[in-house]
């Protein structure tokens, strides 16, 4: 089975490249690869070229630290380690690893091969990505040059495996948790109970380390965290992750190959443990049949209904609102409970780190962390909203072929596709404004009523107009560039397609401030022009005039695009395998 | 004449799928299209539909140009393809209502009722695609397809994953339809539902219209022997007898 996973690995791969090469052809392919190129050259091969830029000698490795810093370097790597390993046992997803594609599912599961035999498989098949991940890391690694990048490059692609192997030895333990044979049980929660007894271990000695001191800033707690990590029971039961998180530095130490067995001795148990779980494959890969049919059956909740969202579509009306209600529904059912589990500690990661902000510059009270979190939250969702929030042609591109047979003008289809992202992010923009602005008066005591609340208001009003300009843009770039597209979870690697998404940030961003510019310079006229008279209350209608300029664009730009769209090739549409 | 394509030609990069083809599909008239793998059958269905844009050449529905006047002619129009495009998490229900009010029908409650009664479909109303077989899926299609009163229906392999019942309800839905007046084209490999159900028969080989009839007058032209059927005509029409 090596040999034939091997095979397929290597012929995927040829064959891949085959593909890329046959489309440089493609003038745009051609450019965007052309482009890649250049940004290696100029970013890895140029740079030590450069005055003023000085890298290590030949052949150096990844920068070796203050033994003491080291030391706790690899200390809290490990705890991020335990944190990382605790999150894949609370998440859901189900693993890369076990993602057969249809092929494999077609091809592979009706072989006589044994499900060990396709796990051993499916890591031998990404191992493509994991190198060129590590490889990518190695060569970006500033101050690495010559035989040490291949040095972190290895330590980087043992990092990515074993977090790969681990998580897809957590999906197949949850499900064998299912099982009803009790020593299966018993076997799945030996890893589960290592994990928490460690995690009882460091948490109650942290509690213990922090009870008694007073911090005085974010270096005091690296010390106190490193002093945690790296002495007593602690230390014992963190050294599997720290031994992992350590892989990428072992080039730095004399002996490389002592660096990195501890890293490869947990690989191995890691691999073990994935090795031995291989009865519940058929369940996580949602295969069904053979002995873990119970399993499965009992393991996979399939909603006998879709979940209601309380909103029917209107059966007149402009056709827009209906691609805006397709838009709202797929997003409200494809938000699974699953997603509260990321968002959460996402949340509870940016309040803490909000309230350390908050205590070094001095506002303690609970309504000014609010008030900054609710700021962050609205900065975040205008500036990155559009870029996250793919529910528009970017995803609807794989349904170009239903769409095309739509009667509805091009304009309305991209306008359709729009509205309900463009409304969501703006809503949950004003959302966070709003409370950043209620809370804002004990927070920024010193800062009048009206300059606030005249802030909050222009940033409401401009808000919108910036994430449909922001929408605009990127549904352009899909209907221009369709084979530049990712379309879903896809994810096209290659030297063009890094070239393709350089240009594409560019044009992003190139597009953003020619559409920002008029509306910007008419708002600042206003700002000039009234700012003496009624002070920062300008801001409110500089955002007025602002947001009408952007939105007319926008819909000529949508108006614009109605033949291009009409002329997208479906065949021009790269398809995951 | 609801569906008149003259002299379309469709090329892929420097492959020429669909080379220099004229039919006319008449109200009432249900048309076979058939032809081996690589034709350029399903190119043309595409292209009927309004995904693809000829390369040269001209295609109407109903007297509005697809090209010019596409809006009249899709509203006009409905096609089926062969692997059911649907919406992830939109339901069964949820799609036909999306169709009617893309497509503005009137009476949209006893229709999508009596569909899903026709089709099949009753008690997966409330489903979303995932929880459907292929087959249910494609009745979904079908039914999106039909929910309209569209005077050309474009089938792309009809009966690709339908059970044996499906398979007779599907044949007895098109021919009812082409009774009722609408304009069908019917792209499929089965050549004994083709032979069954089709008022006239196209055939396709390398991009190129190589046959166009009744079976009977292709049968006559292709100097077969009397008697014969569709797939001995077909094999005797492109050459791999």
């Amino acid at each position: 089975m090596i040999g034939a996973s091997a095979y397929i690995a290597w012929c995927s791969a040829k064959n891949r490249v085959r593909v890329r090469l046959r489309r440089l052809r493609e003038p745009r392919y051609l450019i965007g690869a052309i482009v890649g190129v250049a940004y290696f050259y100029l970013t890895i091969f140029a740079r030590g070229r450069r005055p003023g830029v000085r890298v290590n000698g030949r052949g150096g490795g990844p920068p070796a630290l203050p033994p003491q810093f080291a030391l706790g370097a690899a200390a809290i790597g490990g705890l991020g380690a335990l944190a990382l390993s605790l999150l894949m046992w609370l998440g859901t997803a189900k693993s890369g690893l076990l993602d057969f594609s249809e092929a494999e599912r077609e091809m592979l599961f009706s072989a006589p091969v044994s499900r060990r035999q396709l796990l051993v498989h499916r890591i031998i098949r990404s191992q493509f990505g994991s190198l060129f991940a590590s490889v990518l890391i190695a060569l970006f690694a500033t101050p690495v040059t010559g035989s040490g990048r291949i040095r972190l490059a290895i330590g980087v692609w043992i990092v990515l495996l074993t977090a790969r192997i681990y998580y897809a030895a957590v999906s197949l333990s949850r499900a064998r948790l299912q099982s009803r044979a009790a020593s299966t049980r018993l076997l799945a929660r030996l890893p589960l109970a290592f994990l928490l007894v460690a995690l009882l271990v460091v948490v109650t000695s942290i509690v213990r380390e922090f009870r008694d001191v007073v911090v005085a800033g974010p270096g005091d707690v690296f010390v106190h965290l490193t002093r945690v990590a790296s002495a007593g029971m602690p230390r014992v039961v963190l050294w599997p992750f720290a031994a992992v998180a350590r892989a990428p530095f072992a080039g730095a130490s004399a002996d490389v190959v002592s660096g990195l067995l501890p890293a490869l001795l947990v690989l191995a148990v890691v691999t073990a443990w994935l090795l031995a779980s291989s009865d519940a494959v058929d369940a996580v890969a949602g295969q069904g049949g053979g002995p873990q049919e119970k399993i499965e059956k009992r393991a996979a909740k399939v909603p006998q209904a879709a979940r209601s969202v309380g909103w029917t579509l209107p059966l007149h009306g402009r056709p827009e609102l209906a691609l805006f209600w397709k838009g709202a529904t797929e997003m409200v059912r494809g938000t699974s409970a699953n997603a509260l589990r990321i968002a959460i500690p996402l949340l509870v990661v940016i309040v803490g780190m909000t309230s350390a902000m908050m205590g070094a510059s001095g506002m303690r009270q609970p309504a000014g962390v609010v008030s900054l979190v609710c700021g962050l939250l609205a900065g975040v969702s205008i500036l990155f909203g559009p870029q996250m929030m793919r529910t528009d042609l970017r995803t609807d591109l794989q349904h170009l072929e239903l769409l095309k047979t739509w009667p509805m003008r091009a304009a309305e289809v991209i306008r359709g596709e729009m509205a309900w992202p463009v409304a969501f992010v703006s809503l949950f923009a004003s959302a966070a404004i709003v409370t950043s602005a209620l809370f804002s008066g004990t927070a920024l005591p010193n800062q009048p009523f009206v300059d606030r609340w005249s802030l909050a208001i222009a940033v409401i009003v401009a808000g919108p107009a910036l994430v449909s300009a922001q929408f605009a843009v990127h549904n352009m770039t899909a209907i221009l560039f369709p084979g530049w597209v990712q379309l879903g979870s896809q994810r096209t690697r290659g030297i063009d397609a890094m070239g393709q998404r350089l240009i594409m940030l560019a044009a992003v961003l190139v597009s953003l401030i020619a559409f920002s510019l008029p509306g910007a310079i008419a708002g600042g006229v206003i700002w000039l022009a009234l700012h003496r008279l009624i002070g920062n209350v300008v801001l409110v209608p500089a955002a007025v005039a602002f947001s009408v300029i952007v939105l007319v664009e926008v819909l000529l730009v949508t108006e614009l695009l109605g033949p291009a769209y009409e002329k997208i090739d479906v065949t021009s549409i790269e398809r995951p395998e | 004449m609801p569906i008149a394509v003259s002299h379309f030609t469709r090329t892929y990069g420097s492959f020429l799928a669909v080379d220099d083809l004229s039919i006319e599909v008449g109200a009432g008239e249900i048309v076979g299209l058939i032809g081996p793998n690589g034709a350029g059958k399903t190119t043309t269905l595409r292209a009927l539909a309004g995904i693809l844009l000829p390369t040269s050449g001209q295609i109407t529905v109903d007297g509005h140009d697809l090209a010019s006047d596409a809006i009249a002619a899709k509203k006009r129009l409905a096609f089926m393809p062969d692997e059911p495009h649907l919406f992830e998490y939109l339901t069964v229900e949820e799609h036909l209502r999306l169709t009617a009010r893309l497509y503005a029908v009137p009476d949209f409650e006893p229709r999508a009722k009596a569909l899903i009664e026709e089709l099949e479909l009753a008690g997966k109303e409330k489903s979303l695609p995932g929880e459907l077989s292929r087959g249910m899926r494609q009745k979904v299609v079908i039914a999106c397809g039909l929910v309209r009163d569209a005077s050309v229906l474009l089938f792309d392999e009809p009966l690709t994953g339908l059970d044996p019942i499906g398979i007779r309800k599907m044949r007895q839905t098109i021919v009812a339809r082409g009774r009722g007046g609408a304009a069908i084209l019917v792209s499929s490999h089965l050549l004994h539902l083709v032979e069954e159900i089709c008022t006239r028969v196209v055939i396709m080989d390398r991009g190129k219209k190589v046959a166009d009839g009744t079976v009977a007058e292709l049968a006559s032209r292709a100097e077969a022997a009397a008697g014969s059927n569709l797939e001995q005509i077909f094999l005797k029409v492109t050459g791999r007898e």
